[in-house]
């Protein structure tokens, strides 16, 4: 019987470590750094469209420090368990033009973003699905910021403008 | 150091079970305002919120949900599911002054929600139907007042 008291006494204080651990790992992951496999043509030429692994961080967008420029992580509007990649084109109160669909026609509409909302739309306009389709982004759906490429290691850097 | 590291170890294990409890299982929250009347009070009530229905997208119609806002996105707010994506949904545009009813279907991804004190509420007959990621629980007990101490039922309209 005093066997399997030790044992079980061992066993919790192992997996109170990993318990632990974990704990911190996920915290660090939802709150600082996390990293993100990105696939898809919308944001050729910045992405590659077989895949990145890119950094994510999580500080900016809760410190409302995010602007026009910067590439974003966000929870898909029409698909809850999606995330996308995008650039935001412009904040809250900011005139948008954009144009519907590019290989069609040259005309363009203008919008003025509405409060607590912003303007994603990826690099390649040609088949990025995004705020010209499903409309400005209301901002709690910002996850993080995407700052740096990991992986593949040819294009490892930071991510800017 | 031995010593002051050792009492601040159990703290931040208590921390870091009511962090993952509150992000996770659940949490409580403050209500206030009139566009829940009468089923939530106006001047305060806690409720206690669960997040696996929300989570695991076992939502319905007619429960009390909380979200955050769309349009101010530091503010979370408390009214009642009305539709799911694909639902039709028929809303009284404005209700102090006309009778005038509209009708639209939620878009996919999507959820409609009203406050149950229509004449007095900011809801998805204002800003439209927001986003499923942006909901964040599921109210489903009062725990003040005392009077009020009981489940949230679930109200279909």
């Amino acid at each position: 019987m005093k066997q399997w008291r030790i044992i079980a006494k061992e066993a919790i204080a192992r997996a109170s470590i990993i318990g632990k651990f974990l704990c911190l790992l996920h915290v660090t992951d939802a709150y600082v750094l996390s990293s993100n496999h990105v696939v898809g043509p919308s944001m050729l030429p910045t992405l590659n469209i077989t895949g990145d692994v890119v950094l994510v961080e999580h500080l900016s967008h809760r410190l409302g420090k995010l602007g026009s420029g910067d590439l974003v992580l966000v929870r898909s509007p029409l698909d809850p368990k999606k995330t996308l990649t995008k650039r935001i084109v412009a904040m809250e109160g900011d005139k948008v033009t954009f144009s519907l669909d590019p290989t069609r026609s040259h005309s363009s509409r203008s919008l003025v973003v509405p409060k607590g909302h912003v303007w994603i739309q990826g690099d390649n306009l040609y088949v990025s699905r995004d705020s010209r389709h499903f409309g400005p982004l209301p901002y709690g759906l910002i996850e993080g910021k995407v700052f740096m490429r990991v992986w593949p290691p040819s294009s490892f850097g930071f991510l800017g403008e | 150091m031995a010593e002051w590291s050792r009492s601040i170890i159990p703290i931040i294990r208590g921390f870091c079970l009511l962090y993952v409890t509150n992000k996770y299982l659940g949490t409580t929250v403050i209500t206030y305002g009139p566009s829940m009347l009468p089923t939530l009070n106006i001047t305060g009530n806690l409720l206690l919120v669960e997040r696996i229905s929300t989570r695991t997208g076992k939502v319905q119609p007619g429960d009390i949900v909380i979200f955050r806002s769309p349009d101010t996105p530091r503010k979370v707010v408390c009214k009642r599911l009305i539709g799911m994506e694909g639902d039709q949904v028929t809303y009284v545009v404005d209700p102090n002054n006309s009778d005038e009813c509209k009708t639209i279907v939620v878009p996919k991804g999507h959820v409609w929600v009203e406050g149950d004190y229509i004449y007095n509420s900011k809801d998805s007959r204002h800003f439209g139907a927001i986003p499923y990621g942006l909901l964040e629980g599921r109210a489903f007990w009062t725990l003040l007042p005392r009077k009020d101490f009981g489940s949230l039922a679930p109200k279909p309209r």
